[in-house]
């Protein structure tokens, strides 16, 4: 069966070296979409129509800054070279999903007070690893799983 | 006037088209292109790479228009915290609404074309402006 490629965005950008503060800002903003540092200079996110908008803008970022940007479609020529890339994304936010499930697992011993906060917070912040997870791993499972044992606790009437 | 945005509009598009509309041109028309070379002559283009009324210093365009058209009131800052946030969810602020706004206008715009989803989504943001003006006014959360 023909393999059928997956397409991706790229932003190919260089800014100066200096100020460092747009370098840091638009390093942060590909994080938090997830996005995969191909080369420096270079990241990757899976296709759609939000991701694509999503670096449009850091393009003009880019070029609001003095550097310049330039957004690409494509596709990875190799079918392992696909595997490889989606599973270094998956690795990225599977440590990020592990780390969530350990502060879920640590904050079933905090007081009834902190402990609802805390699940709070771990919600949010499960919700925002998951908005860049592309291919997800099975600790996403593991950390919803620490996360719904957190909820029973909470929920539980206070005797 | 005519004003040009892009096609398949979000929330940052459908917030801009209501500003215009109620804050600097009750007759506006609106047309949506592919590709920024698409604008016809004559029209103004909002939310597009290249243009003024787009994104800038990370602001997104609904911040742009309200700098470039001096808009001060508050509520309407109120409502760009809501739509920043929507958009682009970099936590430059506070917007607990966001996150809904944003999944109501994405689903709304899988379900109705961009002339329809303006007309739509207008009531919805003469609606969270009321909110936050009383919000504004009282200084708590309005029942």
């Amino acid at each position: 069966m023909a393999r059928q490629p997956a397409r991706w965005v790229l932003l190919a950008y260089r800014l100066p070296r200096e100020p460092s503060t747009p370098r840091i800002a638009v390093w942060r903003k590909l994080r938090r979409l997830g996005a995969a540092q191909v080369l420096d200079g270079l990241a990757a996110l899976p296709l759609d129509a939000r991701n694509r908008e999503q670096l449009e803008w850091l393009a003009e970022e880019v070029a609001d800054a003095g550097g310049d940007a330039t957004i690409w479609v494509g596709e990875l020529a190799s079918a392992r070279q696909e595997r490889e890339l989606a599973a270094r994304m998956a690795g990225a936010v599977a440590a990020d999903y592990l780390a969530l499930a350990a502060e879920a697992a640590a904050a079933r011993e905090q007081p009834p007070g902190q402990r609802r906060r805390t699940l709070g917070r771990l919600r949010r912040e499960l919700r925002r690893i998951r908005s860049r997870d592309y291919f997800p791993p099975p600790e996403c499972e593991q950390a919803q799983q620490a996360l719904n044992e957190l909820v029973a606790l909470v929920e539980e009437p206070v005797p | 006037m005519r004003w040009a945005t892009r096609r398949h509009c979000h929330v940052d598009r459908a917030a801009c088209a209501w500003l215009i509309r109620r804050f600097v041109d009750a007759d506006a028309e609106f047309v949506f292109v592919d590709d920024p070379d698409e604008v016809p002559p004559g029209a103004t283009p909002f939310d597009m790479r290249g243009v003024d009324l787009s994104h800038h210093g990370g602001n997104c365009s609904f911040e742009t228009f309200l700098h470039r058209y001096e808009l001060a009131d508050p509520v309407l800052w109120e409502i760009a915290k809501i739509v920043h946030e929507a958009d682009l969810a970099d936590e430059r602020y506070d917007a607990p609404e966001a996150s809904g706004l944003d999944v109501l206008l994405r689903g709304l715009s899988m379900v109705r074309d961009d002339d329809e989803l303006l007309e739509l989504s207008a009531p919805l943001f003469d609606g969270l402006y009321e909110y936050r003006k009383r919000a504004l006014l009282s200084g708590r959360e309005p029942a």
